[in-house]
């Protein structure tokens, strides 16, 4: 046997070949940069900078949607869009990490109070509307609509409806089964709002954050029902049926179409969804620039379908435009006294919310 | 065993008899009993025998069957999406039918690298000190048992525990450097990176660079000409232009060196690759350290396993011949245990390219992203976050996406597995 040197060098060498792997992907990967540099010299756009995102999962392919067609344009920007949840979206705002928190929720005022102790000043901005469908299994056949109030009965409380003749005597003898999206994600908080006020949501139900689960999980039970984001109805319409809401307001059934939650009328289930920009940043020409495209850009990425939402009225995405022009900041859900505002999104996202600080 | 033979004597023997006096009842009948009773024993124990056997080979098959069954859905559910797009593209939210995956297989290979080349001197030195220097003072005796308990705690350790480590030690270090803030250079900053204010110039989309002086200040307002660079790098004065002063600059090449009167620049740091800062932040130097830690443990273990497998004849032979300790290592020990050593990393390395919760937890879940890291303290997407990510999608194209980049995924394991074991047979050959 000859132990001498050698092992030791093909230990060197391995370890070389790892480097040089690491070091011919890096050239090959900064090869099309210089590519698009040269070519983006001559007529594009010098701009550049790091744009730091994050925030809800809901949100984020629209803000992915938007950065992909931006640095088409704008190559030498960078933009980083995480997609943590709403909540630790606004934890990361506050404490100074990101320029633009996604939401799919107003802020809360505890976080607006953090928000103004670290001195974080931002613009809030309506992008879109997402419609929260809750779906049903396509076999049942019993239910023809749900009220809020029945879905109080489903979702809330440990005295929650186990079974679906309790909810309405004329339904079946069986057991309902629940799929939810997580404690974390803003449509879990969203519905929650709404349904349950301030009471706590029943402990029994399948928590889920990958929504595919929660569709798979309602499409394979016929006693199942669960809610999630519209996108993944309208991906899986095959398999699903949609409840219709009954809207309080003119108490008839409304289904979660586009047509119904761009006019408001999928009421309470149809919920803006927000990009919160700080002010600081909106000085950055980077940063400017950026939110300016999102906002020319994002009406008509819902409506020609390239993200899975549904575009603002006008008159809203009106008010939008001005909050941006103007640069006012501040919230339009919460008071001077730092309590939440109650309302309907339309009659909130006013001048005067603003104006009343 | 012993009175197996001795059976088969007395059956043979009671076989016979049987043939010769079939009239003798007593004992005949005795024997007889004996040498069914023995047959059928020895029936029993070679069928249960070719039981255990078929038992085992289908246990063996279960699990290849479940790998195969894997990959043919898998294969079946991602082989529309097995093009070079997948490749050769990015993530795409616009047109998913074109998104691709290289920016993660090249993150996932630089990942790993940083992580192997952190956790392999670690891990291999730790294995030598525990196998090879075992102290005889009792003090270090005590602590050489307790890197051993630990050791082999930590390998028992679920990953994401180590991604909230990671997460604490090396994205935020304890807060002792500070924290990363948006429009604020950080104060740890060491190389590899330049301050300015970037201000749009006349010319639309077209911005000039002011190098930043004072660091504390985040923006500039330009109201006199000053020094600005251009994007070779190269000074120039920059021209101010406003209303007052007559109508804008028709020249192209004037207007890109002019801006208004009042504009105002915010802060941008430009980077080069080997930009370097505390702490590390979301970046994918801190998820390779992080990975590191994972695949430690298991690198250490590995190592242990195929020093303790040299035989001790070997090294007690250098030691007789007036080596010493470290001599015996480097010349004996080492070289015998390589393929053993390599097996595990290369194990090791695999399961850090497989990992996706740490990386979820030190990196969050941004996947878009255009490159390959280009400098240190850059963000990264991995493949298996980029898997995690598509698997959750409504839409079927992202399903599918994620089946084929499991096939990469897959592929690429396999590549460095079949390195691994080549390189290890080399060595062994030797």
């Amino acid at each position: 046997m000859k132990f001498t040197r050698p092992p030791v060098a093909l230990i060197a060498m391995v370890a070389l070949g790892l480097l040089v792997g690491c070091d011919s992907s890096k050239t090959t990967t900064s090869a099309p940069t210089a590519d698009s540099v040269q070519t983006d010299s001559a007529s594009e756009s010098t701009l550049v900078g790091d744009i730091k995102i994050d925030g809800s999962s809901t949100v984020q392919p629209i803000s992915d949607a938007i950065r992909e067609a931006f640095i088409a344009q704008h190559p030498g920007v960078k933009i980083t869009v995480g997609g943590e949840g709403t909540g630790n979206g606004f934890k990361e705002f506050y404490g100074k990490a990101t320029d633009i928190s996604d939401a799919s929720r107003p802020i809360k005022p505890g976080e607006l109070e953090k928000a103004q102790a670290a001195g974080v000043k931002f613009v809030e901005l309506a992008v879109a509307y997402d419609g929260l469908t809750i779906a049903i299994n396509p076999d049942n056949d019993w239910v023809k609509s749900l009220t809020v109030e029945q879905l109080e009965k489903i979702f809330v409380g440990k005295d929650a409806a186990k079974k679906w003749k309790d909810v309405d005597p004329s339904w079946p003898d069986q057991e309902i089964k629940i799929f939810s999206p997580g404690t974390g994600s803003g449509t879990y908080d969203y519905f929650k709002e709404v349904v349950a006020d301030k009471q706590e949501m029943r402990g029994d139900m399948t928590l889920n954050e990958n929504d595919n689960v929660l569709v798979q999980g309602v499409a394979g039970n016929k006693f199942s029902i669960g809610f999630f984001g519209v996108a993944y109805y309208t991906q899986n319409a095959s398999i699903l049926k949609a409840v219709p809401i009954v809207n309080p307001e003119i108490n008839e059934p409304v289904l979660p179409t586009t047509e119904n939650i761009a006019s408001g009328k999928y009421a309470p289930f149809s919920r803006p969804l927000f990009i919160y920009v700080s002010e600081e940043s909106l000085a950055r020409a980077e940063v400017q620039t950026f939110v300016e495209f999102y906002l020319e850009n994002v009406s008509t990425f819902c409506a020609e379908g390239k993200v899975d939402y549904v575009q603002l009225p006008g008159d809203l995405f009106e008010r939008t435009m001005t909050i941006f022009d103007d640069v006012t900041t501040g919230t339009h859900f919460i008071d001077a006294d730092g309590n939440s505002r109650e309302g309907a999104f339309a009659e909130l996202y006013v001048a005067e919310s603003l104006d009343a600080k | 065993m012993s009175d197996m033979p001795n059976a088969e004597e007395r059956s043979g023997d009671a076989r016979s008899q049987r043939k010769s006096k079939p009239a003798d009842p007593l004992p005949s009948a005795l024997v007889d009993r004996d040498q069914v009773q023995a047959r059928s024993n020895a029936q029993k124990r070679k069928s249960f025998d070719r039981m255990f056997f078929w038992l085992c080979v289908a246990i063996a098959s279960l699990s290849v069957v479940v790998l195969v069954v894997l990959l043919v859905s898998i294969g079946f559910q991602g082989q529309s999406r097995l093009t070079s797009d997948l490749i050769n593209n990015s993530h795409s939210e616009l047109e998913p039918a074109k998104s691709g995956m290289w920016p993660s297989i090249i993150g996932s290979l630089l990942v790993c690298g940083i992580s192997g080349l952190v956790a392999l001197p670690l891990g291999i030195g730790t294995a030598i000190f525990l196998e090879e220097f075992k102290p005889a003072n009792k003090l270090l005796r005590t602590l050489h048992g307790f890197i051993q308990l630990n050791i082999a705690n930590l390998a028992g350790v679920p990953s994401i525990v180590f991604g909230l480590l990671g997460l604490t030690v090396f994205v935020y270090m304890f807060n002792v450097f500070g924290q990363i803030q948006v429009n604020r250079p950080s104060d740890w900053e060491l190389f590899g990176v330049n301050h300015y204010y970037q201000v749009l110039s006349l010319e639309p989309g077209q911005t000039i660079l002011v190098p930043q002086q004072d660091q504390s200040q985040t923006t500039i307002k330009i109201s006199e000409p000053i020094e600005g660079i251009d994007n070779d790098g190269n000074p120039f004065q920059i021209e101010i232009w406003d209303r007052a002063s007559g109508p804008k600059p028709a020249d192209r090449e004037t207007r890109l060196k002019t801006v208004k009167k009042g504009a105002v620049g915010g802060s941008y740091s430009k980077r080069s690759w080997y930009y370097f800062r505390l702490p590390f932040g979301k970046s994918f130097l801190a998820a390779g350290l992080t990975l590191g830690l994972v695949i430690l443990p298991v690198i250490i273990i590995a190592t242990q396993e195929s020093l303790r497998a040299v035989s001790p004849s070997l090294r007690e032979a250098s030691l007789g011949l007036g080596a010493t300790q470290w001599q015996t290592t480097r010349n004996i020990s080492l070289p015998a245990a390589l393929p053993g050593i390599l097996t595990g990393a290369i194990l090791a390395l695999g399961r850090a390219i497989g990992e996706a919760a740490p990386v979820l937890v030190v990196l969050g879940a941004a996947i878009a992203k255009n490159r390959g890291p280009e400098n240190l303290m850059d963000s990264v997407v991995t493949m298996p976050v980029l898997i995690f990510n598509w698997a959750g999608r409504p839409q079927d194209v992202y399903q599918q996406l994620a089946a084929a980049a499991i096939i990469v995924l897959l592929v690429v394991l396999l590549a460095l597995n079949s390195v691994a074991i080549y390189v290890r047979h080399k060595v062994q050959s030797r």
